[in-house]
C-alpha cells in the first residue's frame, strides 16, 4: 500500500477512539536478500509484512499493542491489546503526543524505484559479478545483497499525520583464500548506484594481500582505521553517550563544554543528508533535526525524544524510538566530518603501525569510560616506514574510544557509508590515530 | 492450519519445486517493564504468517508472508520457487539433503500454570514489589525490572509427508540495579544479566526466581561496587558462576560446533570455526572434566522442543566427551556434506526467516565438585559473577569476557569484593585448564535470548545448562 493508503487506515483507526489519545504507526515492509558462500548462492529469501503499533493514553495511563499479520483484523487486535495493557499501568507522568509542526514534510527520503523493483534474478546477476571476480583469482566469495522497501505512516489523535517510503540496498562481501580474507561493503538507497565491480575489486585485492599473515605481539600501536572500523567506534559512542537519557541517568561520558577529543573530530547526526539514508521523522513523528554532538573535540549536545525533552524543558530533536521505552533516544544518522588528507596518503607519516580494515564483535567493557573490546578481522596490515608492507594475524583490542579520538593525527577527506551492527547508516572517514591498545 | 499448509506445498510443487516445507506460526508475546517505580511499558505483540522453503533447480528459495489468504500463500510459494530458480543460475552444486523420516505428531511445553492465565495486575504487582525492594539506597540511580512471556503455535508440513504441531511457552523475568557516583557506574542484575532469565516453562518459573526476595541484595551489591577495589591483574585461578559459565559455553562451544559455520555458510557475517571436520574425534578441546552436550529434550531450556524447523526430532548428542571434540550441531544439508544425518538443530526466528543451524540446549554437564570446595582449594584467584561484556573472534578462539563483579580469593577464602573484572584466553587452552565443575545440585538451566546469526539477522532463544567451574592460569585484569 502507498503511504497515503496507510495514513487513511490510521485515520480510520484513530477516528474510532472513544476516549483518551492514540498514536497509530503502520508500516509495510518488503525485504529480499540473496546470500552467497563459496562462490554460490546458498540462501535467497523474501519477506513481506505489515506491522501495526498502537499506543493508547488515557487518565495518565499508557498501553501498547503491536500486531503483525492477522489481515484486516490487525488494527482491531492492536487496539484491544493496547487497552488491555493500558488498564493495568499505574498513573504516572505520561509523555504527551507531539503536535504537528508547520513545515514538516519537506525533508528528503531515501528512495529509489530500482531498489523497490529489484528481482531475485537481478540480485543473482549482481552477485555473480563478485563470485566471478573471486573465482578468476582462485578465491571464494561470501556475502549478501539485500533490498528493502518500507512504507511508514504515523497518525495521532493530536493531529499528527506523516508518512514516508524508503528503500535500502546493501551489499557486503568477504573473499577468502587459503590463508586469509578481505572485506568490503557498499550501501545505497539505489541498487543501481552500488559500485559492485568496485566492491569486487576491493574485496579480492584485500584478500590477496592478506595471505600468509604472521604474528605480531600485542601492545600500543599507531593505527590507520578504515571507515569500516571507524563505524564501530561511532556506533558505540552513539549507543552509550549521545542519548539525553544516558546523560540524565549519569551513564554518559559526555561533559558539556569540555574538550575530550582532538579538534579534528566533529561528530553529527543528520537525517537530512542524502549520504546517510535520509528519513524525515522519528518514531513519534517528530522531524529529525541535525545535531552536532562533538564539535571540534568539544562535547556539544545530545539527542532527545519527547520524554527526555520534557525532563529538560526543551524541544525534542526527533530521535525517538517507539514510545514508551526505557532505552531513550538514539542518533541513527551519525557522521564524522571529513578531514583534508587523501586516505591513500595517510600511511606516509607512519613509521611503524597497523592498518585495520575492520573490527569484529565489538562490545562495551566500561561504558562510562567508553572502553570497548573487539577483534580485527579480514585485513590487518603492518605499516613500516610509510608503507603498508605485510599482513599480520588478527589482534584483540581493548581501548577507550574517547582516548583514541583524542589522539587522532589525520582525518581523511574521503568518507564511506557503512552499516553498524545496529544496522543504522554511519558515514565515516579513515582515521590516523596516534595510539591504540591491542591486548592479545 | 493444515489446509493452508497443503495449499502451500501443492503450489510449490506445481511451480516446479522438487522439495518444499512450510511453517505456519501464530505467536503472542507479553512484555512488562517497571522502571524507577513507574510502569514504563506493558506491551502485547501478536504475530502470524507463513514461511515456505523450497528446492527448485537444485537451489534453495524461501518466501514468507503475513497474509494467510489462499491467494497470498500460493503467490508466496511461487515466489519461493522463482527465487530458487534465479539462484540456480549461479550455482554449480545442487542441494543434497541427508535422509530424515517424515514424522507426524504434537508437542506442547509442559507448564504448571500457563503464564497467559495469570492476570496482568498480578504481574505488575510482582514487578512493583521488586522495584520497591531496590529503592532504599540513594546511590541507585536506575531500577528496572521486567517480565516477558511468549506462546508460539507452529504447524510444520513438508512434501516428504511430515505433519507436526507444536505449542511452545516461555516465561522470563529479571532486574537490574544501576548505582552511580561522580566517576563510576555499576550495575548488578538478577537472575541473569541483560534484562532477564528465561525458560520454557510457566508462571511457576517466575515464582521460583523470587525477584522481590533478591532485589534488596542486588541493589546493595551495585552500591558496594562503586567503592570496591579494582580487580587484581595477573595470571591466576578463575572460578565462574553458573550464569557466566553458560555464556562461556555459548560462545566457545555452541557457536564453533555449528556445522554451517564450519562449512563457510556464515563466513561473511558470523564467521567460521576452528573446529574443522578433520579434528572430529581426535582434537582435545578441553580437560577430562569437560563434557558438553546438545540436548533439545532437556526441559526447561530455551532450546527444548519436539522437532526442529525441518522436522527432525529433538535429541541429545555429545559435542565434547571428557575433553575430546566429538560432534557438531547440524541440519539435513550440512550433515549430508560430512556423511552424517541431522541432529535436529535447524531453527528460524519466526515465520519470516529461513531456518538455519542454531543452538538448542548446549550444556556443560555437571561434575563432582562444588563452589565452596573450589573456593576452599584455591590459593589465589577470583570468583566471577554475572556477565557484563563478551567478545570472541570469528573462529571462536580468542575471547574476552567481563563480569559485573568478582570476589578475590586468598588461601581458600573470599577476602574482598572487586569491580570491573575481565578475563581472556584461547578456547582450547581455557577449557583445557578446567580442573573442576560443580555437581548436579548447583547445575542450572539458563538461557540466552539475544543470540544473533544469519543474514537477514535472526535472534534466537537458546538454552545452556551449567554449573560453577574452575580454571587455572587465566589472564585477569580490571577494565581500564
Amino acid at each position: 500500500m502507498s503511504g497515503e493508503a496507510l495514513l487513511d487506515l490510521g485515520d480510520r483507526a484513530v477516528a474510532s477512539l472513544s476516549h483518551g489519545e492514540a498514536e497509530v504507526i503502520i508500516s509495510e515492509t518488503r525485504s529480499e536478500l540473496t546470500r552467497f558462500a563459496g562462490n554460490e548462492i546458498h540462501q535467497s529469501v523474501a519477506e513481506r509484512f505489515r506491522h501495526v503499533r498502537v499506543r493508547l493514553i488515557d487518565a495518565g495511563r499508557t498501553g501498547v499493542g503491536e500486531v503483525r499479520g492477522h489481515d484486516d483484523r490487525a488494527i482491531t487486535l492492536a487496539f484491544e491489546a493496547a487497552e488491555d495493557s493500558r488498564r493495568v499501568t499505574a498513573e504516572s507522568d505520561v509523555s504527551p503526543l507531539p503536535a504537528p509542526t508547520p513545515g514538516d514534510g519537506d525533508e528528503p527520503v531515501a528512495f529509489a524505484e530500482a531498489t523497490a523493483e529489484a528481482t531475485p534474478l537481478g540480485r543473482a546477476e549482481l552477485v555473480s559479478i563478485i563470485t566471478d571476480a573471486a573465482a578468476a583469482h582462485q578465491v571464494n566469495a561470501y556475502g549478501a545483497l539485500s533490498t528493502t522497501t518500507t512504507t511508514t505512516a504515523i497518525v495521532t489523535s493530536a493531529g499528527l499525520r506523516r508518512s514516508a517510503t524508503a528503500t535500502q540496498a546493501s551489499l557486503v562481501a568477504v573473499a577468502r583464500g587459503d590463508d586469509g580474507g578481505g572485506y568490503a561493503s557498499r550501501h545505497s538507497a539505489d541498487i543501481d548506484a552500488l559500485d559492485v565491480p568496485g566492491l569486487a575489486s576491493e574485496v579480492v585485492d584485500t584478500c590477496e594481500r592478506n595471505q600468509g599473515a604472521t604474528t605480531i605481539g600485542p601492545g600500543d600501536y599507531e593505527v590507520i582505521l578504515s571507515p569500516y572500523a571507524v563505524t564501530d567506534l561511532l556506533e558505540h559512542l552513539a549507543w552509550g553517550g549521545f542519548s539525553a537519557l544516558a546523560v540524565q541517568e549519569h551513564r554518559s561520558f559526555m561533559r558539556f563544554g569540555e574538550k575530550l577529543m582532538s579538534d579534528m573530530i566533529t561528530i553529527r547526526d543528520d537525517a537530512r543528508t542524502n549520504e546517510i539514508f535520509p528519513f524525515p521523522f522519528d518514531d513519534e513523528g517528530v522531524s529529525t533535526r541535525p545535531v552536532t554532538m562533538i564539535d571540534r573535540g568539544v562535547c556539544s549536545a545530545v539527542v532527545y525524544d519527547m520524554p527526555t525533552a520534557l525532563h529538560d524543558a526543551i524541544a525534542s530533536t526527533g530521535h525517538s524510538l517507539p514510545q514508551p521505552n526505557t532505552w531513550g533516544p538514539l542518533p541513527r544518522h551519525v557522521a564524522m566530518d571529513a578531514g583534508d588528507t587523501p586516505w591513500r596518503d595517510m600511511a606516509a607519516s607512519v613509521s611503524r603501525g597497523l592498518y585495520i580494515t575492520r573490527f569484529w564483535y565489538v562490545r562495551d567493557v566500561h561504558p562510562l569510560r567508553t572502553v570497548i573490546t573487539g577483534m580485527t578481522r579480514e585485513g590487518t596490515f603492518l605499516i613500516e616506514n610509510g608503507s603498508i608492507t605485510r599482513p599480520v594475524k588478527d589482534l584483540r583490542f581493548t581501548q577507550s574510544i574517547v582516548e583514541a579520538l583524542a589522539s587522532v593525527v589525520q582525518v581523511s577527506r574521503e568518507r564511506r557509508l557503512e552499516l553498524g551492527e545496529g544496522e543504522s547508516g554511519v558515514l565515516s572517514p579513515w582515521l590516523h590515530i596516534g595510539r591504540f591498545s591491542f591486548t592479545s | 492450519m493444515r489446509d493452508l499448509s497443503e495449499r502451500a506445498l501443492d503450489a510449490a510443487s506445481a511451480a516446479g519445486a522438487s522439495y518444499a516445507d512450510c511453517r505456519i506460526i501464530n505467536s503472542r508475546v507479553q512484555r512488562l517493564t517497571v522502571k524507577n517505580g513507574v510502569v514504563a511499558s506493558v506491551e502485547v505483540f501478536e504475530d502470524e504468517g507463513i514461511g515456505i522453503r523450497v528446492i527448485a533447480g537444485g537451489a534453495w528459495g524461501f518466501a514468507g508472508v503475513d497474509d494467510l489468504s489462499p491467494a497470498s500463500i500460493e503467490e508466496a510459494a511461487r515466489h519461493a520457487v522463482s527465487i530458487a530458480k534465479a539462484s540456480s543460475r549461479v550455482n554449480r552444486t545442487p542441494v543434497r539433503l541427508a535422509p530424515a523420516p517424515a514424522l507426524v505428531g504434537e508437542f506442547r511445553t509442559p507448564v504448571v500454570r500457563d503464564p497467559f492465565e495469570v492476570s496482568l495486575d498480578d504481574k505488575v504487582n510482582l514487578l512493583m514489589r521488586t522495584d520497591e525492594a531496590m529503592s532504599h539506597l540513594a546511590q541507585i540511580r536506575v531500577r528496572e525490572c521486567s517480565l516477558e512471556f511468549g506462546r508460539e503455535i507452529k504447524h510444520f508440513a513438508s512434501s516428504d509427508g511430515a505433519r507436526l504441531d507444536q505449542t511452545i511457552i516461555e516465561s522470563g523475568g529479571g532486574m537490574d540495579a544501576t548505582a552511580t557516583s561522580d566517576d563510576e557506574v555499576q550495575t548488578r542484575s538478577f537472575p541473569n544479566s541483560f534484562g532477564r532469565h528465561q525458560v520454557r516453562a510457566g508462571w511457576e518459573a517466575i515464582e521460583a526466581f523470587d525477584l522481590p526476595g533478591n532485589a534488596g541484595r542486588i541493589a546493595e551489591e551495585a552500591v558496594a561496587l562503586l567503592t570496591a577495589a579494582e580487580c587484581p591483574a595477573g595470571t591466576m585461578t578463575v572460578i565462574l558462576d553458573a550464569t557466566q559459565a553458560a555464556l562461556q559455553v555459548h560462545e566457545s562451544c555452541g557457536h564453533p560446533t555449528e556445522l554451517d559455520r564450519v562449512l563457510g555458510h556464515e563466513a561473511a557475517y558470523a564467521g567460521t570455526s576452528f573446529l574443522t571436520p578433520d579434528l572430529l574425534g581426535t582434537f582435545r578441546y578441553g580437560s577430562e572434566q569437560v563434557t558438553m552436550t546438545a540436548d533439545s529434550t532437556r526441559a526447561p531450556g530455551l532450546g527444548t522442543f519436539g522437532w526442529d524447523d525441518e522436522g527432525v526430532a529433538a535429541q541429545r548428542s555429545v559435542l565434547v566427551e571428557r575433553g575430546l571434540f566429538t560432534g557438531y550441531l547440524s541440519s539435513r544439508e550440512t550433515a549430508a556434506a560430512i556423511g552424517q544425518v541431522s541432529n535436529g538443530c535447524m531453527r528460524a526466528d519466526g515465520w519470516g526467516r529461513l531456518p538455519i543451524i542454531r543452538m538448542t540446549n548446549i550444556n556443560l554437564e555437571p561434575g563432582t565438585s562444588s563452589l565452596e570446595e573450589m573456593i576452599a582449594t584455591t590459593e589465589h584467584g577470583v570468583y566471577l559473577e554475572t556477565n557484563r561484556s563478551w567478545s570472541i573472534d570469528d573462529r571462536r578462539l580468542n575471547f574476552q569476557f567481563g563480569t559485573q563483579n568478582g570476589w578475590e580469593i586468598v588461601d581458600g577464602k573470599r577476602v574482598r569484593l572487586v569491580r570491573n573484572p575481565i578475563y581472556s584466553g584461547q578456547t582450547p587452552e581455557f577449557w583445557g585448564s578446567c580442573d573442576a565443575v560443580a555437581g548436579p545440585a548447583e547445575w542450572q538451566m539458563f538461557g540466552v535470548v539475544n543470540c544473533g546469526k544469519g543474514q537477514p539477522s535472526q535472534l534466537m532463544h537458546v538454552g545452556h545448562g551449567a554449573a560453577p567451574c574452575r580454571f587455572r592460569n587465566v589472564r585477569v585484569e580490571p577494565a581500564r
